[in-house]
């Protein structure tokens, strides 16, 4: 399909110089349609929910009896809910929220699983043991279970929501740092640091991590997709966040039986397909990530 | 040969189950309020009875005592009884884990029967529309959350079309016997299966294509070709056989999830099994039952790995067992 990435074979750069990974990354990723198309969507989501809420005429909690279980219409674009209120409006606000809490999940398990991955690679020998059975023991815990639970113990908070995603979430990028760091540590640039007299946070933060990081990047964006199924998951189960606050699979908890029994299609329609849509756009840019970070991946691959 | 592996990986099981154990234990004793906190803010309970309560289920031992001890009656199949109903716990759970396991192995089969012939078919004919269509469909059916789906299957085929019950497992209105029961079963079996396999489908689907093509573009796949074997021998034994290699463990890791999924399935359904107790017994931190149910969880997941182990063993025989 593609190209391997190297010296272009003339043509499309006249004057080849050196490219930063940066730019190298974004000219690979701005090959692949879907993960640009992706990027575009969820920018603009991510402007949409943050700005959106103030934009619109409606407020999202103003119970307002005269205009209750309205369909879509042009005032109304996503209809109303049976307490009259402004479903754009709703699902705009909810949006915030999942997306904040998913952001926050993602980075508090990349800061816990680079920490534990680079901590298990560069040390080595029992610790890397130890630390990787960890990993283990997490990997084998049943994740949804063990989020209702904490969630559904401590209570359902922004804190709360986020450290339980993340608590299930950490492994993977610890176990792909530690495979960097274990073969990124025997490099002789990190040799060379070592004899100038670097120390080993230096040596761990200046020069592996760094190098580390391309893998890392790609999990984040897939563990973004992951964590708003989650939350969502939480929300539809009555677990997450409490009303009047709603979330999208909130939203759609809520809609059940608008739905089901007097078939107000569009109070399920709209909230999942806001998933539906978020989630595909992330993994889409996970995987144009993927293939512009890793030269061996298949998009690369000839044929 | 593999005897002996077999035996090691079961031993190495062993500190895994119980390191869940303890950090299942651990999560719930952090928990604040601790488990009499909804009957201590209720007026009727005087303190003394909760006194009692606590001295009752042992609550005011230390807490490596209390592990040890219910360690000890897990294992003697003493699972202790639920703080709601006074249930034992091993009877709650064996009376709804059928329910579950019926649910997650009907979605796993039915995954398997679409994923295997789509993802063999749209490999071999790359780039086709067909190859197109389920890929994309794939990539939608990842990112469709399950209770959206359900929702969706729900208004066109119970509130639309009244074709399907939108809930529970049987038929509460009529008593059905022989053929209609297992009629009646069906229908209400048709959407949650549907709902719970579609993420699974889509997923392996996925690893299939990859794998059959990886496979395909081998040198001993042209070699099967070039000595004039016919096409379907080439591809179902030459190709199918090593590209199931990886698909094997993939698809056996997907059981636990299904099983976890069906906590999801179940409360659209408002179906009795296990992921309903789960979500319930949460809600009024239960705590023997939520760590009974755990353990029943965390076990799916070691056999299932122990079992993919052994079986990709048993696939690739270049695998060592030492």
């Amino acid at each position: 399909m593609r190209l391997p990435p190297g010296p272009p074979s003339g043509g499309d750069l006249p004057e080849e110089t050196a490219r930063s990974l940066g730019a190298e990354t974004w000219r690979q990723f701005r090959r692949h349609r879907l993960a640009v198309g992706g990027l575009v969507i969820l920018g603009l989501l991510t402007v949409a929910v943050t700005v959106g809420p103030w934009l619109i005429p409606f407020d999202p909690y103003r119970i307002e009896a005269s205009t209750a279980n309205l369909g879509p219409s042009l005032t109304h674009l996503m209809g109303t809910d049976e307490l009259g209120r402004d479903q754009l409006a709703r699902i705009l606000v909810g949006g915030r929220l999942t997306l904040a809490v998913s952001a926050a999940a993602v980075l508090v398990a990349l800061v816990v699983g680079v920490a534990v991955g680079a901590v298990a690679g560069y040390a080595g020998g029992f610790v890397d043991n130890l630390l990787m059975r960890v990993v283990d023991i997490f990997y084998a815990l049943p994740g949804l279970f063990i989020v209702i639970l904490l969630v559904a113990l401590i209570g359902p908070s922004f804190w709360t929501i986020v450290t339980a995603i993340a608590v299930l979430s950490w492994m993977n990028t610890a176990r792909l740092v530690r495979s960097s760091f274990l073969s990124l540590k025997e490099k002789e640039f990190v040799e060379a640091a070592r004899t100038v007299g670097a120390s080993d946070a230096r040596i761990v933060l200046r020069h592996i991590l760094p190098n580390a990081l391309s893998p890392v990047i790609v999990a984040a964006t897939l563990g973004v997709a992951n964590a708003i199924l989650i939350e969502s998951s939480l929300s539809f189960l009555g677990l997450g966040f409490q009303p009047p606050e709603a979330t999208w699979g909130g939203l759609l908890s809520e809609a059940k039986s608008s739905v089901v029994i007097t078939g107000h299609w569009w109070r399920g329609l709209f909230p999942g397909l806001m998933i539906f849509v978020t989630v595909l756009s992330a993994n889409f840019i996970g995987d144009g990530l993927r293939d512009a970070l890793d030269p061996r991946s298949a998009g690369n691959k000839k044929g | 040969m593999v005897g002996p592996y077999i035996i090691r990986r079961l031993l190495q099981a062993i500190p895994l189950l119980f390191g869940i154990s303890i950090i299942i234990f651990l999560m719930l004793q952090m928990a604040p309020g601790g488990p009499l906190a909804s009957g201590e803010a209720q007026a009727s309970v005087t303190p003394e009875q909760i006194e009692k309560l606590r001295g009752h289920y042992g609550l005011d031992d230390p807490m490596p005592v209390q592990y040890l001890n219910w360690l000890g009656g897990v294992m003697t199949g003493d699972w202790g009884t639920s703080y709601d109903t006074g249930q034992p716990v091993l009877e709650a759970i064996t009376e709804r884990l059928p329910t579950t396991l019926v649910l997650t192995g009907l979605a796993f089969a039915i995954s398997l029967l679409i994923a295997i012939p789509v993802g063999v078919v749209a490999a071999t004919r790359q780039y086709s529309a067909f190859d197109y269509a389920s890929t994309g469909l794939s990539f939608a059916g990842i990112a469709t959350p399950s209770f959206w789906f359900g929702l969706m299957l729900l208004y066109v085929f119970s509130f639309q079309l009244d074709l399907l019950p939108s809930s529970g497992l049987t038929d509460l209105r009529v008593e059905h016997t022989g053929l209609a029961a297992v009629w009646d079963r069906t229908l209400h079996l048709i959407m949650p299966v549907a709902v719970l396999a579609l993420i699974a489908t889509a997923n392996l689907t996925r690893y299939i294509r990859s794998s059959m093509l990886e496979v395909l573009g081998q040198d001993y796949v042209r070699t099967a070709r070039g000595s004039g074997l016919p096409e379907r021998r080439v591809i179902l034994q030459h190709a199918g056989k090593n590209a199931s290699i990886p698909v094997v463990t993939i698809a056996m890791l997907m059981i636990p999830d299904l099983f976890l999924g069906a906590v999801i399935t179940e409360t659209i359904f408002s179906i009795p099994g296990m992921g309903a107790l789960f979500v319930h017994s949460a809600e009024l931190r239960d705590y023997p039952v939520l760590l009974g149910i755990l353990i029943i969880a965390a076990l799916l997941v070691v056999i299932t790995n122990l079992a993919t182990d052994v079986i990709y063993g048993f696939l690739d025989p270049r695998i060592s067992y030492q």
